[in-house]
Formats: structure tokens, sequence, C-alpha cells
């Protein structure tokens, strides 16, 4: 009985041990800048997640958690300008030099962040957000009035919420997935990745929904008023609007391309993929 | 002697200075710098006259912007052949011919490469609307992965190699967009929609080369 308290004991020691040895490694740190109205902040962080929230006051909030003496926070501040960026010391990897960020930034911000593994998160900001990351997943939400510019390689982006936004986005490979997002500007650019889009396209907005071979969904209510085109070269393409047909130079052919208009046709939107399947859904 | 009256009378002075030049070189150190680095120059410069002489098409190609120019024009019928009268110059100015001669070579082989640039555009142009970008199509089209694709590939791996097989997928993904666009904006060049895949592949590859090439990130 003695024997297993004595085994137990040590093992509670042996946890304790590694837990602060473990946590020798970790370090936080925390920078504030105070910057003014639309300021500028950049982040650019290899390894690791970012994730930006909206925040009162003027203030620039920036706590990171860094797991290695192998990389460094470079800071700068000039003008209404904040850069931040983790620095990889020689011997760095993925592990070693990744930093998690958690920032807090005034709301009319404009946000540009950097990462290859992200994932990068922004919410609730109305100012110019860039966004790019290699395979980083990239999720945005709660926008008004925001211009939101996403590039990935096979990274997915995910928004939801968007409204009165100015959005572009390419990805090569990533899925890519709209939900109730509209905007004057909505624009997705993808190869393979699939684009999925369930939304009501907004009041006088241009959507242009484009891929390769990625298949592309965009389910509307039966209120929505847009004026649609939609081709596939390849592949099917499939509609669920009983659509007005309209005087155009677009061919349309059946089970491969379709264009018309459903109710006032505010918003004009575009379904084009090479070889995807195309399917305009009509909720439900 | 003030530096500016120097500096006005500089051109003109040959191998000997005049007793007020001399005392204002005495004084002065930047004029006096002034003069040593000309001498410095004009003896450098006689050097280039050993260089190798550049081959016949580039002062054909000087001859020709020149004349586009209308710098020089044709001799006119009852004048020699020669229609450039060189001035002459002090040997302090010498030093200038070489110097011309060095920036006209440099200026023809500019002009050797705007031109060959804009022949290349020439022939861009008029091809059909979606051979814009041909060089791909040039390409082993089983593999389409083009030398500037694979240098590409090299930077990424030099830096991170587990990048590579991302960036070699991608790569492969829309070089195969870039392919497909193309030969449906070929096979219609008045559509616009096989335009639309033209620009959006191309935008992708920019991308790409744009990520891969940001020094910010591995």
């Amino acid at each position: 009985m003695q024997r297993k308290q004595r085994i137990a004991t040590l093992a509670v020691v042996m946890i304790l041990v590694l837990a602060t040895l473990a946590g020798a490694e970790t370090t936080r740190k925390e920078i504030h800048f105070k910057v003014g109205r639309r300021s500028s902040i950049s982040i650019v962080n290899q390894y690791g997640p970012i994730s930006v929230k909206a925040g009162p006051g003027k203030r620039v909030m920036v706590t990171a958690t860094l797991y290695s003496g192998k990389v460094e926070i470079d800071q700068s501040k000039r003008g209404n300008r904040v850069s931040v960026l983790s620095h990889l010391l020689d011997g760095a990897d993925a592990d070693s030099g990744r930093v998690d960020y958690e920032v807090v930034v005034p709301a009319d911000a404009s946000v540009t962040l950097h990462s290859t593994t992200g994932p990068l998160h922004v919410e609730k900001l109305h100012g110019d957000v860039t966004l790019e990351g290699s395979t980083a997943t990239v999720d945005v939400r709660d926008m008004i009035s925001a211009h939101v510019h996403i590039k990935t390689l096979n990274g997915p982006v995910t928004l939801t919420n968007l409204s009165d936004g100015y959005v572009e986005v390419t990805s090569v490979s990533g899925d890519v997935a709209l939900n109730a997002v509209n905007g004057a500007q909505v624009h997705v650019n993808s190869s393979s990745g699939k684009i999925h889009y369930d939304g009501d396209f907004g009041e006088a907005g241009q959507y242009s929904l484009t891929s390769h071979s990625g298949d592309i969904e965009a389910i509307a209510p039966s209120y929505a008023s847009i004026e649609v085109v939609a081709r596939s070269v390849q592949g099917r393409v499939e509609n669920d609007f009983p659509l007005e047909p309209e005087h155009t130079s677009f061919v349309a052919r059946a089970g491969s391309a379709f264009a018309g208009t459903v109710g006032k046709a505010a918003s004009s939107v575009k379904l084009l993929s090479f070889s995807g399947k195309i399917h305009l859904k009509k909720r439900q | 002697m003030t530096c500016e009256e120097f500096e006005r009378v500089l051109p003109e002075l040959g191998s000997g200075h005049s007793m007020e030049q001399e005392e204002h070189l005495k004084t002065c150190s930047t004029c006096s710098d002034l003069v040593a680095d000309l001498n410095a120059i004009s003896r450098q410069s006689r050097l280039l006259q050993g260089s190798e002489e550049p081959s016949p098409w580039v002062w054909n190609s000087i001859e020709v912007a020149l004349r586009q120019e209308g710098l020089i024009r044709e001799p006119q019928q009852g004048q020699g052949q020669s229609f450039i009268h060189p001035p002459r110059l002090s040997w302090k100015l010498r030093w200038l011919v070489p110097a011309a001669a060095a920036l006209l070579v440099a200026f023809g082989v500019l002009m050797h490469q705007r031109g060959t640039g804009r022949a290349q555009l020439a022939d861009q142009q008029s091809r059909p609307v979606g051979v814009v970008t041909a060089d791909l199509q040039h390409s082993n089209p089983a593999d389409v992965m083009g030398g500037d694709d694979l240098q590409l590939l090299e930077t990424v791996a030099s830096r991170t190699p587990s990048m590579r097989a991302a960036y070699e997928a991608n790569l492969r993904a829309v070089n195969a967009y870039i392919r497909d666009a193309e030969q449906s904006a070929n096979s219609d060049p008045n559509d616009e929609v096989a335009q639309q895949y033209l620009r959006n592949a191309y935008e992708q590859k920019a991308m790409v080369y744009e990520m891969a090439l940001d020094r910010s990130l591995p």
C-alpha cells in the first residue's frame, strides 16, 4: 500500500516538474499602442493563429503567446500605423516558432494579417481587412461596411454575417463558404476549392463566384432579386428558380448554362465554373 | 576667386591653371578634390579604349535608335559619308568621349531590349486574345510546370521545405486552370466568359507567385 502511495506521489511530482518545465518555455507578452482614427495594423506571424476583434477606444492591445525562445516579437508604431512581426530566430520551426496572437483593435482600423499556418480570425470590424495565409483557415464574421480581401492557397475560408461590404476572396484549392454575405462587390475566385453561398444577394450588388473544377452552390430565398448567369463548360448546371428570360449575349444551354432574372433583378450574380457543378438552390 | 567662378571656368581648363586658379585650388579642398576626381576619371576612361569592342548590332541599334529619335539624319546627296563632325575638344574634356560611348552602348542595349520586348508584345497582340500566355502552352502539356514554376518551388523549398508540396499541388491546379481557360478562350475569342476564366486563372497564378515570394512569410 505504502509502495503504491509512493509511486503515486512520485508521478504527481514528475507531472508537476514537467509542467513547470513546459511552462517555462511559454511566454506571454502584452503590447499596447495608442492610435488615432482609421489606424493601420499589420501582423505577420509565420506559425500560429491570429485573432482580431474590435474593442472600445483608440487602443491596440496585442497579446502574444510564445512557445520557445526561438522567436521574438518585433513591434513598431509609426504615426497611426502599427506593425507587429514574429521574428524567427535560427533553427525555429513550425512548433518552436509558433506564436498565438489575440488582438483588440478599434473597429475602424484597417487590419492586415499574414500567416502561413493560421488560423486567421477577424470579427466586428468595419475598416479594410486583408488576410493572407498559405494553408491558414480564415474565418471572418460580423462585419459591416468592411472591405475584405482574402488570399489563401489551400486554406478554407468562411465568411459569416458580412453586410454592405466589398469582398474579394482568391483561393487556389481552399473551400470558400459565404453565409449571409452581401455588398456592392462580392467576388470569389477559386481553382479547385468548392464555393458555397447562402444568402439573399442583397439589393444592388455584383456577385461573381468562379471556379475551375470546384463545385459552386448558391442558396437564396425565393424573394431574392437577382439577374443571374451560370455556366459550366464541362460540369452540370442546375437551377431551382423560375427565371424570367432576358435579352443577353449569354447563350443558355440546358444542363450547362442558364441566364435570367428573379424578382426585380437588383443584384447581378455570375456563377461560372469550368468543370465544376453549379447549383442555384432555392432555400426551403 | 570663388568656388562658383572656378566651376564656371573648369570645363575650359587645359593642362595648366592660371595663378588665380592655382591659388584657389591651394586654399579650397572642395575644388581641388573636384579637379583630382576629374583627372582620375580622365585617366581611367582612357583604359576603356582597350575594352572589348561591342558587336556591330549594338552600333546598328544605336544608329537606328538615334535615327528614330531624329537625332541624326541621312546624309544629303553631294555631301561626304561622314555626317558627324566631332568638335575639337580640349584634353580635359576628352574623357567625355569614352564615357559618352559607354553611355551610348548602354542606351543601345536598352533600346535593343525594349525592341525585343515590343516585338514580343506585338507577337502576343497579333495572336488571338486567348493566346497571350502561350508560353505555358508550349511547355509540356502533360506536366505544365514551366521553368519559372520549378524555380519558384526551389525558392519555397529553400526557405520552408514543408511548404514545397503545397505550392507544387497548387501550381499544378492553377496551371490546369490556365490550360483549360486558354483552350476555351482560343475556341471562341469573343466569349466574354472564357476571357473571365482566363483572367481568373492568371489572377490565381499571380497570387501563388506573390505568396511564394513574399519575404515576410516562409
